[in-house]
């Protein structure tokens, strides 16, 4: 039975089943002058084992839109899956490469329809020639918001504080990577389920270029 | 049998022996049959023009629309069967409102044009079917693209993009009175005008029969809306269009 | 009942409760709205809280419909967003017939008690309360499709905070700049006692004959100066530590 208490006041946000793998997560977007960056952890748990402690939470729409996970693994994977699809008819049927704009649409197409079934909070960002970089958050019940720094899953509630302090307008590319991977090693620091490493993915104009951050070489503290 | 055609004319399921298809053609003959429609594109936007031809001196004027408007930056003129016609402008505004709400922009220009290219082709196909009797001029804005464009939709299920095109029954001459306009600077204003004038010259020599001019823009001033232009915005147009062809005619009187 | 996890019985599965949305997830609160000399005016902030978090602090909820009615939502964010885009398909189908007729604010204000009415009771309602306004009307409707027209609306906490406010300083021959005074000191009210509410607020107009016009949003001057707050009795005897 769904519980009564807003998703944000129970431990169990995505109403997840027993047994069901959750990436109880920490991911992040963050649009920059010439692009867009994206990060993630890497932890998947089932309650409180870590079934997979390298996992990506980042997964490649198109060529040039990404998409960071939370909340059901299952859920977010299918969710993607479709999104993909949807996206590679549209680019054979347009002939051109897909916008941010219409893969946001269509995730939140799936998340609204699919609301009394899905557990699924997702950040759709890329790159287009159209309107460059964007970031669209889309929680829980298929609201679709484009911001200028989104943050989701369990672990963002701790950095809330951190990311409206460090966050600055007109930031470039290298001082946005730094800035996301600050964060969630924070988040990562103090949510139990967020964890592992970090991977991050910067899309530009001229393509995507993906990293990782060992467990042991977190940007923590001061 | 008379010709090589001739018993092959009954289906469009079926080629004629020298590979054409009738029922097509006799399709594309009611367009040629018809009013005039000619569609520009414009320096800073698309002008759709159509000479309609009223049957009756008791028509309301404004019944019977030739262009319609498809969805917010996109509108269409057609000529033919105007019952065909309006068939092919329903599927295009419902093409239009799905695809809004399954991707959350305007359909581009081409996409719709080559859908309802589709969908006229199919009724070219079954042995059930008859194909339209109208062609559908298109003028859309795409504002991914920052781009206007026409296309024309025909009865076999063609569609090509153009700078400038014409149907129905003035069309040879309307082309080429087309080409001889610059239409990389001319504006929407000057080509309303020269739309009014390409029509109104190109009637029947049986020039009071009756008749109504409809003209439309997707023009950069209005934001790219589909617009129907206001009645004294066309009369305007025709009084100048007289004038022009009044002169012309003048002069070619004047080296006789 | 059997005991059994799964059974072969087909008509088993009917037998379990199935429940659907029914608890907002992302929220906008309170709209206020009211009629003054020459038009209506709507107000509202631009937060939408996710629980108690306030999660989004640009989120515009009110929004114009056609040329000449304005909407503003308090609820489920993206119910609003679905609804605003089907009342945007049915201008565009307005647009399309091009007979001259486009729906006012009162016809939406009906098709919308329509809507709300059938989606609660098919048990899965759109979680909003809606204030619509047009030339010369101002209307409620909610997520269970009760409607009403008055002189002034208020949803949410706005019913316990800002309407007795009204019902004090409302009256028809408000000029626009007066409504505008009122309607700020009820948001800013609202942001002084409403958990869920921003000083971060946008102002929607029809004025008769004109069409609708929505502001960017603005932040409302506060106050939070005064005895109470210098010291904490307020100079007064009794325990004022709380």
């Amino acid at each position: 039975m769904a519980s009564l208490l807003h998703p944000s006041q129970t431990s169990n946000p995505y109403n997840l089943k027993p047994g069901e793998v959750s990436s109880g997560t920490t991911i992040m977007a963050v649009p920059f002058k010439g692009g867009v960056v994206l990060g993630a952890d890497s932890r998947v748990s089932t309650g409180t084992y870590v079934a997979n402690r390298a996992s990506d939470k980042i997964a490649q729409l198109t060529e040039n839109i990404f998409c960071c996970r939370s909340g059901s693994a299952a859920d977010t994977q299918a969710l993607t899956d479709y999104v993909k699809f949807y996206l590679q008819q549209w680019e054979v049927e347009s002939g051109r490469p897909a916008t941010v704009k219409v893969a946001a649409h269509l995730m939140r197409k799936i998340c609204y329809q699919n609301k009394d079934n899905l557990s699924a909070g997702v950040i759709v960002a890329g790159w287009d020639p159209v309107s460059k970089g964007q970031v669209y958050n889309i929680p829980l019940g298929g609201t679709c918001i484009e911001m200028k720094c989104a943050i989701g899953g369990s672990g963002s509630t701790y950095i809330y504080g951190l990311t409206d302090a460090l966050y600055k307008e007109n930031m470039g590319k290298q001082e946005t990577l730094d800035f996301v991977k600050k964060s969630i090693s924070h988040a990562m620091a103090r949510d139990g389920s967020s964890g592992g490493i970090i991977r991050t993915c910067v899309v530009t104009e001229d393509g995507v270029e993906r990293e990782y951050i060992p467990g042991n070489k977190l940007p923590y503290g001061p | 049998m008379a010709s090589s055609g001739s018993g092959y004319d009954l289906s469009p399921t079926t080629f004629s022996p020298d590979g054409r298809i009738f029922q097509v053609e006799y399709a594309s003959k009611s367009v040629a049959s018809s009013g005039t429609l000619i569609g520009l594109k414009c320096s800073d936007g698309i002008v759709l023009a159509c000479e309609k031809l009223l049957a009756n001196k008791m028509l309301v004027p404004g019944s019977n629309k030739r262009i319609n408007t498809v969805s917010k930056t996109s509108g269409c003129a057609f000529t033919g069967f105007v019952s065909d016609g309006r068939q092919i402008v329903n599927r295009a505004r419902e093409e239009a409102s799905s695809y809004l709400d399954t991707y959350g922009i305007p359909v581009p220009p081409s996409v719709l044009a080559d859908r309802l290219a589709h969908y006229v082709h199919y009724f070219t196909l079954h042995g059930a079917l008859r194909p339209f009797g109208a062609s559908m001029v298109l003028g859309c804005y795409e504002e991914d693209m920052d781009e206007a464009s026409l296309y024309m939709v025909e009865p076999s299920g063609q569609v090509f993009k153009y700078f400038g095109c014409a149907a129905g029954k003035g069309r040879q001459g309307a082309k080429t009175e087309i080409e001889k306009l610059d239409l990389s600077t001319l504006t929407v204003a000057q080509g309303v005008k020269e739309a009014a004038r390409i029509v109104t010259m190109l009637r029947d020599d049986g020039k009071d029969k009756p008749m109504e001019l409809e003209i439309s823009t997707v023009a950069a001033e209005n934001n790219y809306v589909h617009k129907p232009c206001e009645k004294s915005v066309i009369a305007e147009a025709e009084k100048w269009a007289k004038e022009q062809i009044e002169e012309e005619e003048d002069m070619e009187e004047d080296e006789d | 009942m059997s005991t059994l996890s799964f059974s072969l019985d087909p008509t088993a599965a009917q037998t379990t409760p199935s429940q659907r949305t029914q608890y907002p997830i992302v929220t906008g609160t309170s709209v206020v709205g009211l009629k003054y000399k020459g038009g209506v005016m709507l107000a509202a902030d631009t937060l939408c809280s996710y629980g108690s978090m306030a999660k989004y602090k640009d989120a515009r909820r009110i929004r114009t419909v056609g040329t000449n009615t304005i909407i503003g939502a308090s609820g489920e964010y993206s119910d609003f967003q679905s609804i605003m885009d089907t009342l945007e398909g049915h201008t565009q189908d307005d647009v399309n017939y091009d007979d001259g007729h486009k729906s006012d604010a009162k016809s939406i204000h009906s098709y919308l008690r329509a809507i709300m009415y059938q989606r609660r009771s098919k048990m899965n309602p759109l979680w909003n309360d809606l204030v619509i306004a047009g030339s010369g009307f101002l209307g409620y409707v909610d997520k269970i499709g009760t409607t009403y027209e008055d002189d002034f609306i208020a949803t949410g906490f706005g019913s316990y905070l800002a309407i007795p406010i009204l019902r004090s300083k409302w009256r028809p021959d408000l000029t626009e700049g007066e409504a505008r005074a009122l309607l700020e000191d009820c948001l800013r009210v609202l942001f002084y006692r409403d958990c869920r509410a921003l000083n971060r607020i946008q102002i929607a107009k029809v004025a008769e004959g004109e069409t609708g016009v929505v502001s960017e949003p603005y932040e409302l001057e506060t106050n939070w100066e005064g005895a109470g707050f210098e010291s904490t009795k307020g100079g007064m005897e009794g325990d004022g530590g709380w």
